[in-house]
């Protein structure tokens, strides 16, 4: 999608070799190419509140782990997997301190995207495509959590649909055809806003 | 012009998924399929602007995850020193083989030091230098408590 992320991904290479030796400066500045990335995955999983500190958790957790960064996917899919991973985490962990009543529509673990919290579309919102903003926000969180999932990682956080294979570890064509539903079925909810 | 695109096609389309040829022919020329993908389109962009709305400052946040990566490079530093064991054994192992060597091995000549044909001073300065170097490749960075270190040390 982006033309210039073989570019980054190949001057990635170098920084993590640097950053496995200890290279705080190679650390810095791989955070800097991709803090946005892992700051939006986060955003869509805990939410705005907490976004920042699993953003944080997740950077110094692939630091810590870098040792581990085995090149077969790009170092940034393997660096959103982690801030799925500790998002995952940190759901779980809210979930055990306050338990959720409903159960996951999908029943397969990532049922706990329900819990993300929302937004702040306001009710004040006038304007037609803030109006549509809104019911954008409300058909998204009666998908199926992995549509929602999956939508949100498209296109909020900007990841190709090979990318997202990868860091949730599903086969493209699922995430394909999880894609189309979504859209298919936002584009339902919408109606006349779309 | 042929029908314009059913929902489906247009929802392929906003997707960025792969459309039929005929399809991807009528796009091209529908101005009125090109604009419901394009609103469609518009409507998450919006959303996804609002977010970034809400990003964090990114130097702010770079700074705190580059001072929370000192206390983890001592919990590496700390974790490297498993492999300083094997290697002090190998010192010791040398040097052990270099005395039994000199025990039964006594040189004919009368320098008690010329048959010590291993440099034992050498070997030791070597074995510091690779204990003091944090970099020497092929050593396993393993500790299962990490993790807990970690979120002991910040957020969770
Ligand atoms: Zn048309």
């Amino acid at each position: 999608m982006d033309p210039s992320r073989s570019d980054l991904s190949q001057g990635d290479d170098a920084l993590v070799m640097r950053a496995a030796n200890g290279d705080r400066e190679a650390f810095g500045e791989l955070t800097n190419r991709h803090q946005r990335r892992v700051w939006m995955v986060c955003r869509q999983y805990v939410g705005v509140d907490e976004a920042d500190a699993a953003a944080q958790d997740s950077l110094v957790k692939a630091f810590t782990r870098i040792g581990d960064f085995d090149r077969r996917a790009a170092f940034s899919t393997w660096l959103t997997r982690i801030a799925i991973n500790t998002c995952l985490d940190e759901l779980r962990r809210r979930r055990r301190a306050a338990p959720v009543v409903d159960e996951p529509e999908d029943g397969d673990g990532v049922g706990v995207l329900a819990q993300v919290p929302d937004g702040q579309a306001g009710p004040e919102a006038r304007s037609m495509q803030r109006q549509a903003v809104a019911s954008l926000e409300a058909g998204e969180k009666a998908l199926p959590p992995r549509q929602r999932e999956i939508f949100r990682l498209r296109f909020y956080a900007e990841m190709d649909l090979e990318e997202i294979a990868e860091a949730l570890e599903v086969h493209v064509g699922t995430v394909k055809t999880q894609l189309h539903r979504a859209v298919h079925r936002l584009r339902e909810e919408l109606g006349a806003y779309r | 012009m042929s029908m314009h695109l059913e929902e489906p096609e247009i929802s392929s389309a906003v997707a960025g998924l792969e459309l039929k040829p005929v399809a991807e022919e009528h796009l091209a020329a529908c101005l009125s399929c090109r604009q419901r993908v394009a609103s469609m389109r518009e409507l998450i962009d919006a959303q996804r602007l609002r977010f970034e709305a809400e990003a964090p400052d990114w130097e702010r946040q770079r700074q705190e995850v580059l001072l929370r990566l000192p206390s983890v490079l001592t919990a590496g530093l700390e974790r490297r020193r498993w492999w300083t064991r094997p290697l002090l054994a190998v010192a010791a192992v040398l040097v052990a083989a270099i005395g039994l060597k000199a025990l039964w091995m006594p040189p004919p000549s009368s320098d008690p030091m010329a048959g010590l044909e291993l440099p034992v001073e050498q070997i030791l300065a070597e074995v510091d230098a690779m204990l003091a170097d944090d970099s020497i490749p092929g050593f396993e960075l393993i500790d299962p408590g990490l993790d807990d270190a970690i979120f002991e040390n910040g957020a969770s």
